[in-house]
């Protein structure tokens, strides 16, 4: 364990800090713009990984064991989430006969 | 704990009634469960305690909060079968998702730790996603809930960054570690101001606040109006609960308060404004809720900034504020499923003609709950929104109130369009059934809105 913390360690923090706010912003980018929900779906699974990274490099240069703790529960509650998300996503497939995010249009203002 | 342990609990034993076909017994064995939650919460109020090696700090704000959910998910579950008589299969799935919910709203009103803050919100979430999508073969509700489910978890993972950020800047998740580095290192480090605006994005969208607030009336239209009635009570306290401790316990120093202030601004203009044009009674409860929100913000606005530390009173009047706003809202939305009943399914203000030549007590208990929405002397509303603006004036924040003022007298014409309609005659005969026990409830939440406007302080003995 101390000498996988001590690899961590080689790459400086400003590079893990850079390397998930860019896994972010590509997450937050494709669950935006892109319209098939299935892809929406795992652009937001990107956004929770971009996390659980920056937690584990925080928790190793920390030396606290804490932020590793968390990542746990955030992939715990990520798949608990997406379960609920592609069910929900059965049933409007089976309503609509399509997985294209335009099809949600029915309720507004 | 023990009341948290009893609530999870129950929703485990309530799918079990249910997979042993007893449809009849769902609700008496979800309020009796409720009720020894809020016996066990009542016993206990007075002795702040830490749970979880101080992950969860029960005081009186917490306990206050979780009696007030407790309470107006008793009057959900009372109302619960007569709403679900005519759905056969998975009955006992509502009442249970609703209670698990309840359990991430009441991690939510006293955790301490961020991981209890994440987890609150995902508990609280998770049953809501499903619930909304409950009526399985209609569009609209498949729509609300895919709609809720995608943002909701877009917003999570905004919370869960700034939850890192502020990790990565203190190294613990614990919350007086953050209040203590913000006090000794004040606020010029970019983690900690990125971290704090993750996490009130994150916050602000349970919320409901604008500019957050577009899911609100989308899926308060589309869940089953139970569900809606659900969302717009316990789960907003809960959510203004947990926003609270976080601006009470990290302060929200000067320059962080901005974000604050343009929040409260933009969630009172949109939510008063767009709720002028609405025709859908659904989709006016959920702007009227947005604007609600933005009055809970002043509220917390007066703990924020400069003016930090009067925690305790802020506390105490979002607690008064949202308890009366919930009560008030559960009373017109069960008002509203009768009417709704009786109309084939219309879910226009025209519905209400006709309450008052048939049912006149109906009808002034509608007046009575939409008078305290607007915030009319005499009910509980004015009493909340008088304590809110003398909060704000008491920290300073002038300008921000007179908005606010003249945001609560905007709302009150759309409030008022509604209780036009409940005492106009209808052009057709309408019938409007009650039983003995929905008029109860109503009658219940009325005499609760009155009773707290004459008396406020009954709320002020909790927290």
């Amino acid at each position: 364990m101390d000498s996988l913390i001590t690899a961590i360690r080689v790459v400086p923090l400003e590079h893990y800090l850079v390397l998930s706010f860019l896994l972010f912003s590509i997450g937050m980018a494709g669950a935006l713009l892109r319209r098939n929900i299935l892809i929406v779906i795992m652009c937001l699974e990107l956004m929770l990984n971009s996390v659980n990274l920056l937690m584990v490099a925080f928790s190793a240069f920390h030396g606290d064991a804490g932020g590793q703790v968390m990542v746990f529960f955030i992939m715990l509650v990520a798949a608990a989430e997406v379960t609920v998300g592609l069910a929900i996503l059965v049933h409007l497939k089976r309503n609509t006969d399509g997985v294209d995010i335009n099809t949600l249009n029915r309720l507004k203002w | 704990m023990s009341a948290l342990i009893l609530i999870s609990v129950l929703g485990v034993l309530v799918l079990y009634v249910g997979l042993f076909g007893r449809k009849d017994m769902l609700a008496p064995v979800g309020i009796l469960g409720v009720l020894g939650a809020i016996a066990l919460f009542a016993t206990g109020w007075h002795i702040p305690h830490e749970l979880l090696g101080g992950m969860l700090e029960f005081d009186g704000f917490s306990t206050g909060f979780s009696l007030a959910m407790l309470a107006i998910t008793l009057l959900v579950f009372l109302f619960g079968p007569d709403y679900y008589a005519r759905m056969a299969n998975n009955v006992a799935e509502q009442y249970a998702l609703m209670l698990f919910s309840l359990c991430g709203g009441i991690l939510l009103t006293a955790y301490n730790n961020m991981l209890m803050l994440f987890l609150g919100i995902e508990v609280l979430s998770i049953p809501l996603y499903v619930l909304a999508g409950g009526k399985k073969y209609s569009l609209r509700s498949n729509e609300a809930a895919l709609k809720y489910f995608l943002l909701g978890a877009f917003a999570t993972a905004f919370l869960l960054m700034g939850i890192a950020l502020l990790y990565g800047l203190t190294g613990s998740f614990d919350m007086g570690v953050l209040a203590k580095h913000i006090a000794e290192a004040g606020t010029g480090s970019a983690l900690l101001r990125f971290g704090i605006f993750f996490v009130v994005a994150g916050l602000a969208f349970k919320l409901g606040a604008v500019p957050l607030h577009f899911w609100v009336p989308d899926v308060y239209h589309g869940a089953p109006t139970l569900v809606t009635m659900f969302m717009a009570t316990v789960v907003k306290m809960a959510a203004i609960a947990g926003f609270f401790r976080f601006v009470d316990i990290t302060g929200m120093p000067d320059p962080l308060a901005r974000i604050l202030v343009l929040l409260t601004l933009a969630t009172m203009l949109v939510g008063n404004i767009s709720a002028l044009r609405q025709t859908n009674f659904k989709r006016l409860m959920a702007y009227s809720s947005v604007s609600h929100a933005g009055f809970m913000l002043l509220a917390l606005l007066s703990d924020s900034g400069t003016e930090a530390g009067n925690g305790a009173d802020v506390g105490r009047t979002l607690l008064y504020y949202s308890f009366t706003y919930a009560l008030a809202t559960a009373g017109l939305f069960i008002l509203f499923i009768i009417a709704k009943r009786a109309n084939n399914g219309d879910e226009h203000h025209q519905i209400f003609r006709g309450l008052f030549q048939t049912k006149p007590w109906l009808a002034l208990c509608g007046l009575a709950m939409l008078l305290s929405l607007a915030g009319i002397p005499l009910t509980a509303g004015f009493v909340a929104k008088y304590q809110v603006f003398l909060l704000a004036i008491g920290a300073g924040w002038l300008k921000v109130m007179g908005f606010g003022v003249l945001m609560a007298l905007l709302g009150i014409y759309y409030y008022i369009m509604v209780a036009r309609e409940l005492f106009m005659a209808s052009e057709e005969p309408v019938t409007f059934t009650v039983s003995p026990l929905n008029g109860l409830v109503i009658a219940a939440c009325t005499i609760g809105v009155l009773l707290l406007g004459i008396w406020p302080q009954l709320v002020g003995v909790w927290a």
